[in-house]
């Protein structure tokens, strides 16, 4: 802790504390006024959090200051804490996942506890991996993909913080409410307004520092990785503001309603859901595949007017698409169609990102054969492209009518959010720890094989045990016997689930095992790191080398 | 304020489609504009730089150049 | 001049967040605009009537413990789901729906239509242990929406925010709230008879846990139930007049 409050200038120690004393004013605020409900729980957790933190800056407050030196070197402890948080999210929201998967086959594992049921327990798991797992990977890459394409520091060393550990709050309370019942019931934006306002103050930090940071840049150009961070934070402001619009029941109330209804509503919220895959899960990473991939391949990308183009073209149709979410529902039929043909016309700059990272490792094969960090990277492209092929098709309303309201759904969304935007985040995770805290290699190149095989094998179960069971349900839904009435009952249809549910449970399994042991292996190589520092105490904080070029090419 | 829905609707699947390709003809246009290729071609080459550093206050013109120097 | 204008936005990170903002919201914009007159495309169903207190607060529990993860509130116009689930939804049926609840996924079956299907002690056993009445079942237990008593006097409270979102409670119905949750789930109370006048006749007033004595979660939650598809007759007159019309 004194490590880092210690890259703090008094000043910026002295503002961290005033911010943690009003959250903990706000904390108690809220824990008194929501006695009896929900929010006063969230209060509490606020004012904890908030306090810990402070006990935690109070420890490095009269360490020295950080000297003038420190503005030749890039900030990178917000970086360092980000990683470390991105894999114990990806952690806990995957253990949730593999639970409530359990739940499906076993639905007796909730031992009469309102928190451990599937309708708690399933947005901890959504939020855990999207905004802990996906947030926190996409906040820490892109403090350090700013700096070394703009070659310039972070402007201050407090916003950083700010941002990391503010939008971990907005994580904390959003998963911790869902345990106690709170929640908006709008799929991946449940949570609540007071969580909902604070991510707005959060981000608007965020879009600030970017764009400061930018400002002090030494290269003329911005580097397209940048242009994809830039619409993830934008697009995403705009979409969650518009889609939580809210009256609460009272300033003591967790409880909001939604400013839109029924078919507005619906529209709404499958406008914010596509966009949020679109600016969220991927916009942002193909922002770390930009930068991380060709670095570790030590090859330029292939073509960078490909990237700028489908850099546009993302940007453009995916706003338009949300509507095929809601096929043959009571959304009008023009909206719908709509939906569908930009669906399908988003399958050209989806795939000509793909196409421009695999054309890119072209020549570099045996790089990729070698290093599982960089095959982790190209498994992550060659699932972008199926599942955004995929997702095009879905589009298709006959298709859709077939697909939606099943697990093919759920088959497609793993198919990109496990094969594309997790591969390309551990991908990058392996690329970027050895360079942050200044080591050759990783601790252990076998445990990174180790971990990119369970990866692939639970991601290639999940998705054929959900491909299986979403088909065979559609077409039980809708087959009919020669006497022209339904076949089978839905109980009919549940219960042929059963065996993929068992078989989708075992691939998170293994999905999970793949994350603990990347834990394990980074939370190695810092120790590692730490160690030699402790033994050398050489003190001074060497920037890597020229030569080290070797190192990131691959060992 | 009651605007008709129909126009609305008559506004956004014509007007939309002329922004679509118009937009559609300036990005191409701007990747493609032969002046903008020197300035691509480096920051395709800068993020393989190995150099670590902020660049400070060093001129533009003296920085460390990547593979295509 | 595209190529001072390129040049321009690209050195200048303030123009490009705005050209990032103008094509991705132009984008949203004509899509999302119709939407605000869509009102004037949204089928009249004059006898619509809102949620009573105590089926409001059955369908925030519904909301609390996240049941749109599993199941969808729309039945689509497709042949299979109206033979299945009964007439199609209309955009009308979910007008006082903040937020809507249509759902993405049919882990179990769709409940647009569930009100009426099934009894009261049915919906209570089913929620207590789904498997003592569908053996083959993988919904949780909801034991403790039984024992939880429901909480009624803030009730006004969250009419006056649904007043602020714009379904039409009237005054009287926001003072009498709590009063009308309570009666609704007591029959054999003085204010039992102010519910019905409030929110018409047709309205549903019983113990619907089967226990008269106690308001409890259950009573909130089988009420909203029992009420789901019910608040209009207009899609089954529709479907009705299409039967005829063939």
């Amino acid at each position: 802790m004194v490590r880092f409050v210690s890259g703090l200038t008094v000043t910026e120690r002295q503002v961290a504390l005033v911010v943690l004393l009003a959250l903990s004013l706000i904390g108690l605020a809220m824990a008194a006024a929501g006695r009896g409900d929900p929010m006063g729980a969230q209060g509490f957790i606020v004012m904890i959090f908030s306090v810990g933190l402070g006990f935690a800056v109070m420890s490095g407050y009269y360490a020295p200051e950080p000297d003038e030196s420190r503005l030749s070197r890039y900030y990178d402890d917000p970086t360092k804490v980000g990683i470390v948080l991105t894999m114990i999210w990806a952690v806990i929201g995957m253990a949730v996942g593999v639970w409530v998967a359990a739940l499906l086959a076993w639905p007796d594992l909730t031992f009469d506890a309102a928190w451990a049921s599937f309708g708690r327990l399933r947005p901890v798991h959504t939020s855990g991996v999207i905004f802990g797992f996906g947030g926190n990977a996409l906040i820490a890459t892109s403090f350090h993909v700013l700096q070394r394409t703009s070659r310039a520091r972070l402007p201050d060393q407090f916003t950083p913080w700010f941002v990391l550990i503010g939008y971990n709050l907005f994580c904390i309370v959003a998963a911790s409410g869902y345990l106690m019942g709170v929640t908006q019931s709008k799929e991946y934006a449940e949570p609540e307004w007071y969580a909902d306002i604070w991510l707005v103050i959060v981000w608007v930090a965020y879009f600030l520092l970017y764009l400061r940071t930018l400002a002090r840049r030494k290269e003329p150009h911005i580097y397209v990785a940048n242009w994809y961070y830039m619409a993830f934070i934008l697009v995403v402001a705009v979409l969650h503001i518009v889609n939580n619009l809210a009256v609460p029941v009272s300033f003591a109330h967790a409880k909001s309603y939604s400013l839109f209804s029924g078919v507005q509503d619906a529209m709404t919220e499958w406008w914010y859901g596509h966009n949020a895959v679109a600016f969220f899960l991927t916009s942002g990473f193909l922002g770390m595949m930009y930068y991380y991939l060709p670095k570790r391949a030590g090859r330029p990308i292939f073509s960078y007017r490909l990237s700028i183009i489908s850099f546009w073209g993302i940007t453009f149709l995916y706003m338009w698409a949300g509507s095929h979410h809601l096929h043959y529902t009571a959304l009008p039929q023009w909206v719908q169609t709509l939906g569908m043909t930009f669906s399908i016309m988003l399958l050209v700059p989806s795939w000509a990102s793909a196409g421009n990272a695999l054309a890119t490792l072209n020549g570099a094969w045996h790089k990729v054969r070698d290093d599982a960090t960089l095959r982790f990277m190209m498994v992550a492209a060659v699932f972008y492209g199926l599942s955004t092929f995929e997702g095009s098709f879905m589009a298709i309303r006959p298709v859709n009518s077939l697909s939606h309201y099943t697990d093919w759904t759920v088959g497609h969304v793993h198919a990109g959010a496990l094969g594309w935007v997790a591969m390309i985040t551990f991908g990058s995770i392996y690329a970027l720890v050895p360079w942050m805290w200044k080591r050759q290699a990783m601790y252990s190149s076998r445990l990174v094989e180790v971990h990119f095989w369970l990866a692939l094998a639970g991601t290639i179960v999940y998705v054929f045990a959900m491909w299986n069971s979403g088909i065979i349900q559609g077409l039980m839904w809708r087959t009919y016997n020669d006497g022209g009435t339904l076949a089978y009952s839905f109980i009919d249809s549940m219960v042929a689930m059963h065996p993929y549910y068992i078989a989708r449970a075992f691939g998170g399994l293994l999905f999970l095992s793949g994350a603990v042991v990347g834990t394990y292996n980074v939370w190695m190589t810092i120790r590692a790191a730490h160690a030699e520092a402790a033994a050398g105490e050489t003190g001074a904080d060497v920037p890597i080398a020229a030569g080290s070029g070797a190192m990131q090419a691959g060992e | 304020m009651e605007i008709a829905h129909d126009a609305v609707v008559a506004f956004s699947k014509s007007w939309g489609l002329f922004y679509l390709v118009g937009f559609s003809l300036c990005v191409v246009a701007y990747a493609y504009w032969p002046g903008n290729r020197k300035a691509f071609t480096h920051a395709k080459m800068s993020v393989l730089d190995d150099d670590d550093r902020p660049l400070g206050d060093r001129p533009l013109g003296d920085r460390p150049l990547g593979p295509e120097a | 001049m595209p190529e001072f204008f390129h040049r321009k936005i690209e050195r200048n990170a303030i123009g490009f967040v705005v050209a990032i903002v103008a094509v991705a919201s132009i984008g949203g914009l004509v899509e999302i605009a119709p939407l605000f007159t869509i009102h004037q495309t949204v089928e009249e169903a004059p006898d619509m009537r809102v949620y009573t207190p105590l089926e409001l607060a059955g369908r925030n529990i519904y909301i609390r413990e996240g049941c749109y993860a599993c199941h969808s509130q729309m039945i689509r116009t497709l042949r299979d789901e109206v033979e299945r689930y009964g007439p199609y939804s209309l955009a009308v049926e979910s007008k006082y729906d903040h937020p809507m609840l249509w759902g993405s996924k049919r882990t179990g079956p769709d409940l647009a239509r569930i009100g009426d299907k099934y009894s009261d002690a049915w919906h209570v056993r089913h929620l207590i242990n789904p498997r003592d009445v569908v053996p083959e079942s993988v919904m949780p237990k909801y034991g403790w929406l039984a024992r939880n008593e429901l909480r009624i006097e803030d009730l006004g409270a969250h009419l006056v925010a649904q007043q602020d979102v714009g379904v039409p409670y009237t005054q009287e119905m926001v003072d009498n709230a709590t009063r009308d949750a309570y009666g609704q789930a007591t029959p054999d109370t003085d204010a039992a008879s102010g519910v019905s006048e409030r929110y018409g006749a047709a309205t549903q007033v019983r113990a619907f846990d089967g226990d008269p004595a106690r308001v409890t979660e259950m009573d909130a939650l089988v009420a909203y139930l029992q009420i789901l598809g019910r608040l209009t007759e207009a899609p089954y007159k529709q479907s009705a007049a299409a039967e005829a019309g063939e």
